[in-house]
């Protein structure tokens, strides 16, 4: 390496965060630099991590991606990176990518209990559809599923969607995402009608206080926490407030920390609602026009097997149903929740809380508040996410610049792909769902079928997915582009033993040897990130594109490749019963392929050359072998839904447009994207004059939900002394199957471990790095203790993140959930620590 | 070989020590500090997993408010594509 080109190289990186900075440098080599002389080709694309979606420009050179950088014209992150996304361009380069299908066999056939070996893709799919025949004819669609992902694409999740409801008949599909959003996407249903957030990142720039519920912004979100950060330091009077289980590194930028009890948000919350009211500090005008009463059906249980002795002793096991009534009654139902009885059940000092309730009720602050997991992954989620935006409502502090209740998502197309598009159970694209007839009538004419096709029963969840596997019943099943074995909870009792049931046969999709991947019975290796042509949608509503960089390793096709030819292995008449078939003759002899993608609508555009604006040509591996411009033909069938289907309020622009722009907030109206919904002189589908209308709503309001405090599923006791919350690390994301690849991020954060109170771990005899085990009802595992360090627990509760393969946390969760969004609670259970 | 660029942002009475604290470390070059206290950094680090750390470390420096990554670039060192002006 010459000294020249070192320098080169040093110049373009000082320029890049020059830019970042809003500076600039001066000189010779940066004109030099600017030049590009390098033979690097840069093109835009998307980070593959968090749900931020920040923009990353993508630097390719031989066929290999060789650097990346923080995109200055996205909107998003301004040209900034955080660790993790600094590191991307390594991920796809793991010294184990898998490039051939492996199928597990003895003496040269498959066999559940024999090893894996290479195969042909023309072997894995014949003895995977076989399975998949076998199952249909035994026990019918009820015996096949798919596990899908908030990292699929749009149209990945589109076409599994499709290839799952439409083709196999078989609601049985539900994406990682449960496991994330599902909470925030009942509560969203609930309030306001319509998923999704009604603000955007720009609130960052514009509220005068933030408030974080359960969201540890600093690691999970660092980019949006440097945006935060920056507006707490340059403007006057602006606040900070945190809400933690523990103390974590958002805390050092707090003016307002407070640790709670587990599960007490609920009383926080209520508290906060009581506050405002006690005071007359609501907006009287805005409640009068846009918002009404109800409380919520309460005992609900915990989402467990109906015979858990909880689900039994619950009076309305999993009822949602809530009820109006008027603003005094709400009032009264509140009233309950005092300063001291919150501060009492909640451990947090009243002056603090106080502090809180005064911010959210000062009618001059515009307060933006944000959570993620804490809310989300808990038996009372939904419950505890109204609660928040009951507040809001009740002060108006909604859809207008810096008001905002912000649902922060986790994965990059949490929102753009398992929402949007509705990979989960019950939904159908654009916030349609299976149960509702001229829900189902409508998704059967866009994809050409017979009226019944789509069965109205909701699929099996997540967690259900897992117990139906143990119990037999679930027996073809498919996982994609996620590592549930060690994402999901209670794998010793439900997972794992799901997996390996001698009735099932179990194939996933991963670039890499996961967890779930060893787990499996067939393993296909998958084209990942730049490796195809791909669309996510991030938590502000923003849809991006970006064009494939370069080929995938060996064999490697993407999911939706996947998906697409094993859909060829099945004839129509396989897989539909006569009686449906009489009602659309013409699909009679077809293979499912040709009825869902080469149907003459689907396939409607042809194969082109994919170039950017400087004229360079990219390839798009699965569109050259199907001989259309999948991608393409996919997302405007998939915007049929959002233009012509019952609910309005989700379009999209056309697909060329998002190859050119930094992405889009839907609603995109008229060529223009929307930032705050709900509001008239932002949002285009409010009606002239009414100023804010909930239109996702028939009646135009949105629905304040009293919902009370009710307790943890389970709890510490004497014999299971501490709480247990699990999450992640800044270096780590989710499960670490890409970033644990990634040599720097390894050595940074190399093992999980025990971040414990020094006093908790003094009491037990351990030191700190010491080996323990950690203990619940369900397992033990095997770890170091950590008593200093980024995260600090009150006494009487541990964290331990998840990312660690060596480490599984999840033997030790409990598979309790929100009963409503069936989204589990990883973030109590009771557990003991003990020396190893 | 492994090249970063860095925005590292910090209290701005306290640039000037910040400066020399990042100056101090291994291949860390500052090439601008702005009024409203934002460093532009580079590290000129050889490739050998160690960067993340590197990174890690400029957040206990005092003074130092956040630290954002913008620029990578990674690429074995044997000469492969070398550019000579």
């Amino acid at each position: 390496m010459s000294i020249t080109r070192r320098d080169f190289i040093k110049t373009q990186a000082a320029l890049a965060a020059a830019t970042a900075a809003g500076t600039t440098l001066s000189g010779a080599s940066v004109a030099k630099a600017a030049i590009g002389e390098d033979n690097i080709r840069w093109d835009k694309g998307v980070c593959r991590f968090c749900g931020t979606g920040c923009g990353v420009l993508v630097g390719t050179k031989q066929g290999r991606v060789v650097a990346t950088q923080g995109d200055p014209d996205a909107p998003v992150n301004k040209g900034l990176n955080c660790i993790k996304g600094y590191f991307l361009s390594k991920i796809m380069y793991g010294q184990d990518r898998i490039t051939k299908p492996l199928l597990r066999k003895t003496n040269g056939v498959y066999d559940k209990e024999g090893d894996f070996e290479e195969v042909s893709w023309d072997e894995a799919f014949d003895v995977m559809a076989q399975k998949w025949k076998e199952a249909l004819k035994k026990k019918g669609p009820t015996s096949v599923g798919m596990f899908g992902s908030g990292q699929w694409t749009i149209w990945e999740g589109y076409a599994a969607s499709k290839f799952m409801k439409a083709g196999m008949r078989s609601n049985n599909i539900d994406p990682n995402a449960r496991h994330c959003m599902a909470s925030a996407v009942g509560a969203f249903m609930r309030a306001f009608g319509i998923d999704e957030p009604m603000g955007c990142y720009d609130d960052l720039e514009h509220a005068d206080a933030f408030v974080l519920w359960g969201a540890n912004m600093a690691e999970m979100h660092p980019i949006l926490w440097s945006r935060l950060t920056d507006t707490r330091l340059t403007k006057p009077g602006c606040e900070v407030h945190v809400l933690s289980t523990f103390e974590h590194r958002c805390f050092e930028l707090a003016d307002n920390g407070m640790i709670f009890t587990p599960q007490t948000d609920l009383a926080i919350a209520n508290y906060i609602a009581n506050y405002i009211i006690q005071n007359k500090a609501y907006n009287q005008d805005f409640i009068d026009k846009h918002v009404n009463f109800n409380a919520t059906t309460t005992d609900i249980g915990y989402g467990l097997r109906p015979e858990h002795p909880l689900q039994k002793a619950a009076k309305n096991p999993n009822k949602g149903k809530f009820n109006k009534v008027s603003f005094d009654e709400y009032a009264a139902l509140v009233s309950e929740y005092t300063l001291e009885k919150a501060s009492e059940m909640s451990g947090v000092p009243a002056d603090k809380l106080e502090k809180l309730a005064k911010v959210y009720a000062d009618p001059n602050k515009k307060v933006t508040s944000y959570w993620t997991m804490g809310f989300n992954q808990h038996t009372r989620g939904v419950w505890v996410n109204g609660l928040l935006y009951n507040i809001h409502l009740l002060m108006g502090k909604i859809s207008e610049p810096g008001n905002s209740p912000f649902s922060l998502t986790g994965q990059p197309s949490a929102c753009g792909t398992a929402r949007e598009v509705g990979t989960f159970a019950h939904r159908l694209p654009a916030d349609l769902v299976v149960m509702k007839e001229a829900h189902r009538d409508f998704a059967e004419k866009v994809w050409n079928l017979p009226k019944g096709t789509i069965p109205p029963k909701p699929g099996y969840h997540a967690v259900l997915q897992n117990r139906m596997l143990k119990d037999g019943k679930l027996n073809a099943y498919w996982v994609q582009c996620n590592n549930n074995m060690q994402a999901a909870p209670n794998m010793n009792e439900e997972g794992y033993p799901g997996y390996r049931n001698p009735e099932n046969f179990i194939a996933v999709s991963d670039p890499y040897p996961t967890v779930t991947a060893m787990a499996a019975d067939l393993i296909l290796p998958t084209a990942m990130w730049m490796e195809k042509e791909g669309a996510y949608g991030n938590a502000e509503r923003r849809t991006q594109f970006w064009r494939q960089q370069v080929d995938a390793p060996g064999e490697s096709k993407s999911d939706m490749w996947q998906v697409m030819e094993f859909s060829k292995r099945f004839k129509i008449e396989e897989v539909w019963p006569e009686e449906l078939l009489a009602l659309k003759p013409e699909h009679r002899g077809k293979t499912m392929y040709e009825v869902l993608f080469a149907n003459g609508h689907t396939n409607r555009f042809p194969l082109q050359e994919i170039t950017d604006n400087a004229g360079n040509v990219y390839n798009n591996h699965e569109s050259k072998d199907f001989g259309f411009y999948v991608q393409k033909g996919l997302f405007e069938e998939y915007r049929e839904f959002q233009l012509n289907g019952p609910k309005k309020g989700h379009e999209m622009a056309p697909f060329d447009a998002y190859h050119n722009a930094r992405g889009l907030r839907w609603p995109v109206l008229d060529g223009k994207e929307t930032l705050w919904r709900f509001r008239e002189g932002y949002d285009k589908h409010v009606e002239a004059g009414k100023d804010v209308q909930f239109y996702g709503k028939p009646d135009g309001r949105a629905a304040i939900i009293f919902a009370p405090y009710e307790p943890a599923a389970e709890s510490p006791d004497d014999e299971y002394n501490l709480w247990l919350s699990t999450g992640r690390v800044l270096e780590h994301w989710h499960s670490g199957s890409m970033t644990r690849r990634v040599p720097e991020l390894y050595r940074a954060y190399p093992d999980a471990k025990i971040y414990m109170h020094p006093d908790d771990a003094h009491d037990r005899g351990l030191k700190r790095g010491q080996e323990v085990k950690v203990q619940t009802r369900r397992g033990e595992v095997t770890t170091r203790v950590e008593t200093r360090g980024r995260n600090k627990p009150p006494r009487g509760l541990v964290f331990m993140p998840w990312f660690d393969a060596g480490q599984l946390v999840n033997k030790l969760t409990l598979d309790a959930t929100d009963p409503l969004s069936k989204e589990t609670d990883y973030k109590k259970c009771a557990c003991r620590v003990v020396r190893a | 070989m492994s090249i970063t660029g860095l925005v590292i942002h910090a209290v701005p009475k306290n640039t000037a020590s910040v400066q020399a604290a990042i100056e101090a470390l291994d291949g860390a070059e500052v090439h601008k500090v702005t009024d409203d206290g934002r460093l532009v950094v580079t590290v000129d680090n050889p490739d050998d997993g160690k960067a993340a750390q590197v990174f890690d470390s400029f957040r206990t420096i005092a003074g130092v408010l956040s630290t954002s990554l913008v620029y990578t670039h990674f690429e074995e060192d044997h000469g492969e594509g070398e550019h000579v002006s």
